[in-house]
């Protein structure tokens, strides 16, 4: 069964995957044009324009945009949290679903396979997946920033693996709520609500201390990528956090599926 | 007594509110078939579903081979092939890789079986589950629920979509599994379609079994329709004082229940122009228990 959990949920991979790599080689290749000492000025003066707050939202007040490497570890890093985000949260809402949605399940329940294999198998399978694709961007990541320098190789691979911290609870979250759906349809939505949700929710908290208060209501406060940059370390705290979220949510959909109607 | 293999026991499933099944009991001794007979939402469905653990029961117990069945009961799983009313299988798959899936999850090697029923059936292998037809589709899920050689068969609405020629292939299939003391449960809400294989038939009826008998018993208790022409078809009405099923004219249709002697004692007396006596199809005698 695992075997074909892996060739079924490939597809989505590697489009998943091919997505982040060709945004970030578009931007790779045409960087070098862009960043000259002209417009590297021109931004400069434009980055006195916005408030402080907003340029920490995307880290530009900890980092120069004027290497690609730094445009990595903003306004790309933004995209890679977003991008993980969303496809570990379809992976969460769809691959125990879709069994009921395609109404395979009737096959599939049919089968002498315990309900908590069958959780098992594709839970192994997505958190490959999601180890997978952020392994394989990260090192399509390393040869792209080694190409032109400038890379602090700690600092690096310790924000590489900073999406997990999100992509892992995500997964975990959506796949709970799978539980209580029947169709996929409402997943979907769910899972891409959340990740707005989650992302707004820390954006916010950043922009005033008043409403500071808003990062322990999203999942992307686990992932502080300040810290990283600043103090090249990842904080043992979020690295539990995330963890406990996971295994909690995990739990959950073990004891929830094994009551639960399945058609 | 025989040890039933499946028994059901006052079992009943609500959905909130809306009934499922009120009360199923029922037993079935092995080598049996047993016709599960119903209308369209009488309860058939929900009753082999919860059998299967796909939903759970409100109350009562499912007893197989004796022991009580609890949810994910994987080792008596391993001997129930399951042909659901609908099959929906994984459509990226081949039928040759789906039976190679489905033989992975048994400890045993079910490639014999497999090839004799493909060659019954007329299974093109190659083709992909997306391309194939609904009767088709039910011929991949005849071998799906047979090839692993159960010792319980749980059919539901087992031959639609198949054509006649393949409805007879399957039921000789059936007969010679009960030969091998297979035990079946068929349900269908065409009765004539399981009374030549059957042993029992039950009826269900807004969830619950309404009768259960042997089908000889269920077919001697049948009556007969007495079809007669006459002119002095009045007079035969009040000396035969038979219920009547349809009138015309001259000719009436009665629903008889008398033995031949008596009967033709009776209509010695009258100018008859036409008489036909014919057995009442089980169909008829099916939707008289629904009225």
């Amino acid at each position: 069964m695992i075997k074909r959990e892996f060739k079924v949920n490939f597809k989505n991979f590697i489009i998943w995957l091919s997505i982040l790599l060709i945004m970030f080689l578009v931007v790779y290749l045409i960087y070098p044009y862009i960043i000259t000492d002209n417009t590297m000025e021109e931004m400069d003066e434009l980055m006195k324009v916005f408030p402080p707050e907003m340029l920490k939202t995307f880290n530009m007040d900890m980092t120069s945009i004027s290497t690609a490497y730094g445009w990595f570890k903003t306004e790309g890093f933004m995209f890679i949290l977003l991008i993980i985000g969303f496809y570990s949260s379809m992976l969460g809402g769809n691959i125990l679903l879709k069994e009921e949605n395609d109404k395979t399940i009737e096959y599939l329940s049919s089968l002498p396979i315990k309900r908590s294999k069958i959780i098992t198998n594709k839970v192994l399978v997505s958190i490959t997946y999601i180890i997978g694709i952020v392994l394989l961007f990260g090192i399509f990541n390393f040869i792209s920033l080694s190409i032109s320098g400038d890379l602090d190789q700690k600092q690096f691979i310790l924000l590489s693996v900073t999406p997990l911290l999100i992509g892992l609870p995500l997964f975990a979250i959506n796949l709970f709520i799978s539980t209580f759906m029947h169709k996929t349809k409402k997943t979907v939505g769910i899972g891409l609500g959340l990740v707005f949700i989650f992302y707004l929710l820390n954006v916010l908290s950043e922009l005033s201390t008043k409403v500071e208060f808003l990062k322990y209501f999203s999942i992307y406060t686990l992932a502080d990528v300040r810290n990283v940059i600043s103090k090249v370390e990842i904080n043992p705290i979020m690295i539990c956090i995330s963890i406990v979220l996971t295994v909690i949510f995990i739990i959950g959909t073990y004891i929830n599926y094994s009551k639960k109607e399945l058609i | 007594m025989e040890k039933a293999i499946i028994e059901l026991k006052h079992l009943k499933k609500y959905y909130g509110n809306t009934r499922g099944i009120e009360d199923v009991s029922l037993k079935i001794k092995k080598g049996e078939i047993y016709g599960f007979i119903g209308p369209n939402g009488a309860g058939k469905s929900t009753t082999i579903r919860t059998i299967m653990g796909l939903i759970n029961k409100s109350s009562g117990n499912i007893y197989i081979n004796g022991k009580e069945l609890e949810l994910d009961d994987i080792e008596t799983k391993r001997n129930i092939g399951y042909l659901p009313s609908e099959m929906n299988l994984y459509s990226d798959m081949k039928v040759k890789q789906l039976f190679d899936y489905h033989e992975s999850f048994y400890n045993k090697n079910c490639s014999k079986r497999k090839k004799q029923l493909v060659k019954l059936l007329k299974i093109d292998e190659e083709k992909k589950i997306e391309d194939l037809s609904l009767g088709n589709l039910k011929k991949v899920g005849i071998v799906l629920s047979l090839m692993h050689k159960p010792e319980i068969l749980i059919l539901d609405e087992a031959t639609s979509g198949l054509d006649p020629i393949m409805q007879n292939i399957f039921h000789d299939i059936l007969l010679e599994e009960k030969e091998k003391g297979t035990t079946i449960l068929y349900s269908s809400h065409i009765l004539s379609e399981v009374s030549s294989i059957c042993d029992k038939v039950g009826f269900i009826k807004d969830g619950k079994i309404i009768k259960e008998d042997l089908i000889e018993n269920i077919k001697k208790e049948s009556y007969t329709y007495l079809k007669i022409k006459s002119n002095e078809i009045e007079k035969i009405k009040k000396e035969l004082k038979l219920k009547i099923y349809k009138e015309l004219d001259n000719e009436v249709i009665f629903i008889n229940n008398l033995n031949p002697n008596e009967l033709v004692n009776k209509l010695s007396k009258y100018n008859i122009e036409y008489l036909l006596i014919e057995e009442v199809p089980l169909e008829d005698l099916f939707i008289n228990y629904y009225k």
